[in-house]
């Protein structure tokens, strides 16, 4: 059902540039650049869950790099306590994630529009400060070290480009996902609760129960994504995932637009890349997202990708009827 | 004729006013009922709370025997419940046929495997628009969204439909169109309930009829002779017809 050409066309594009991105390797690319990619990639693996929270359902989490953070804590404990490692904590990271989300959810969805997002800010700020309050536990505000390697078949594969195909495979993962779920039923019901709850409800949907669960899928996402930044950091602390890293990635989702596949990817890659490529400190660069941001909302309103396609579309258009007023009036001549 | 739905003693206060103040009313198996009453007499009340928008202050509502008194508006759906809105509303962002295969999808398919239209396409041809499907339903003239909504209320497989001013915004010939649509849903197993200010209409759809007036029920019976009791006159049409 969830098949056909029109949806598929919109995955061809994007898994074509994760096939180019994975030949990056090729072209001896600096550790810089390697490990700049790296922290874009962990990023997009959550914008595709988000992608499905505020793209198809319209909701907006402010405090997403906490669920990142119980992911990432998650891996760490588990290696520490368990001596659990890379592939098994994905999954339970995963879940553990989906579980934090629910129970956020629950009471926050009840509200919704600014409100939720509030909420989720103050979530978000709440688990800040669980784990530096954690003791030895969480390790307090110095954090916790990741004691193992990242390993495929016995072997660690835990060098940069290795680390970095990894990567490319689980955004991979997450936009194939991301689209199944776009494409599926289970989507258009999001689509439908975004565009009109009170419809909605009336037609059958219970709004309430898909908006957490919504919120659940995209926790998922963001416990795999903080899986992949515990081993890649190789320690971790309560402010990477405080206020300022969930107000990236809204903003990444943002700039790249939620709604297209494409978006994400774009989003996270340009505001990953941008203060480097413009060569900007981090107050300057910091001023540059929140005009981004302001320039996005007001002028391509669903994100860069979006603004692009339709630009595009109304370019074509245009000298599509140009050529047509050239051949009427040709033919007037005649 | 079988009652369907039951209501009684139905009351709501919003704070110190009284929308509804005791009410009982019955909607008959195959019967298309029209309730009319001035602005304010608590109309769009009635189908708030019978469609779970809103909880009643007092009093039940049997669907069918079984008590549905203030269960949420998703369960009063899949119930066999279907309703429009006074304001014509659809998911505009989304395709015409978009919007109708969800609302097929969540359907409680099981209740009614007879239905007379099956499949969301079946749907806009029977209002009338299935050459719009691929539109955005967003950029609907005013009709046609109301065609949609009426589509979207369809799919969900009611056994009774309640419609909230369907008619309000139309022009006479679309007007006569959606009177041909409705005429033949008692034949399809579907019973209606109809509000609307429009006498012409009513008189045209209703056998039955009810007046409300501020929150009470004054007349029930025959259209004809609801139009013609002094006491509808008095209050609903200022004495004369």
């Amino acid at each position: 059902m969830i098949t056909s050409f029109s949806s598929l066309r919109s995955l061809v594009p994007v898994l074509i540039v994760l096939a180019l991105l994975a030949l990056v390797p090729l072209m001896g690319p600096s550790n810089r650049f390697l490990s700049l990619a790296i922290s874009a990639g962990i990023n997009i693996i959550a914008l595709y869950g988000l992608s499905v929270l505020f793209g198809q359902t319209g909701i907006l989490s402010m405090g997403h790099a906490a669920l990142v953070g119980v992911g990432a804590y998650t891996a760490a404990l588990l290696a520490r306590d368990f001596d659990i490692g890379f592939w098994f904590s994905i999954p339970v990271a995963g879940i553990m994630a989906a579980v934090v989300a629910a129970v956020i959810g629950i009471p926050s969805l009840r509200v919704s529009g600014h409100h939720f997002v509030i909420m989720t800010f103050a979530f978000g700020q709440l688990l800040t400060i669980v784990l530096t309050n954690g003791g030895e536990y969480t390790g307090a505000a110095s954090g916790l070290d990741m004691s193992k390697p990242v390993t495929l078949l016995g072997s660690d594969i835990g060098d940069l480009q290795n680390f970095y195909l990894l990567v490319i495979a689980f955004v991979t993962i997450s936009a194939v996902a991301s689209w199944a779920i776009i494409n599926s039923s289970y989507g258009r019901t999001l689509r439908a609760i975004r565009e009109n709850e009170k419809l909605a409800a009336a037609i059958g949907i219970n709004v309430g129960r898909h908006k957490i669960g919504a919120f659940v899928v995209s926790g998922v996402f963001a416990g795999v994504s903080g899986v992949l930044l515990a081993y890649f950091l190789r320690h971790i602390s309560p402010g990477q995932f405080a206020s300022f890293p969930s107000i990236y990635l809204a903003l990444m989702v943002m700039i790249g637009g939620a709604r297209l596949l494409l978006g994400p990817l774009a989003g996270g890659i340009l505001v990953s890349f941008l203060p480097e490529v413009l060569n900007l400190d981090p107050v300057q660069s910091r001023i540059l997202y929140g005009v981004c941001l302001i320039a996005v909302i007001l002028f391509l309103p669903n994100g860069l990708i979006a603004g692009l396609a339709d630009g595009w579309s109304k370019l074509m258009g245009a000298s599509r009827r140009r050529a047509v007023t050239a051949s009427a009036v040709s033919e007037a001549g005649q | 004729m079988n009652a369907i739905l039951e209501i009684k003693g139905l009351r709501k206060q919003f704070g110190g006013v009284t929308a509804l103040s005791g009410v009982d009313l019955t909607i008959h198996d195959g019967e298309i009922l029209g309730v009319v009453g001035p602005n304010g007499s608590g109309k769009t009340t009635l189908f708030n709370v019978v469609t779970g928008v809103h909880k009643p202050t007092a009093g039940t509502v049997r669907w069918k025997g079984q008590d549905i008194t203030g269960i949420p508006a998703n369960r009063i759906s899949r119930n066999g419940i279907g309703y429009t809105f006074q304001q014509a509303m659809a998911f505009p962002g989304l395709s015409v046929l978009e919007n109708v295969q969800i609302a097929t999808e969540h359907s409680s398919a099981s209740a009614r495997e007879d239905f007379a239209w099956p499949t969301p396409m079946s749907l806009l041809e029977f209002v009338g628009i299935p050459g719009l499907a691929g539109e955005k339903a967003g950029i609907l003239p005013f009709g046609s969204l109301r065609l949609l909504g009426l589509a979207l209320a369809l799919a969900t497989r009611p056994s009774l439909l309640l419609l909230d001013e369907p008619a309000a915004g139309l022009n006479d010939r679309e007007t006569a169109s959606l009177v041909g649509l409705v005429q033949q849903f008692p034949a399809h197993g579907i019973s209606v309930c109809v509000i609307d200010h429009d006498m012409k209409l009513m008189q045209m759809l209703c056998k039955r009829l009810i007046v409300l007036d501020f929150g009470s029920k004054i007349a029930d019976g025959p259209t004809a002779d609801v139009l013609h009791d002094p006491k509808v006159l008095e209050v609903y049409l200022g004495g004369e017809l």
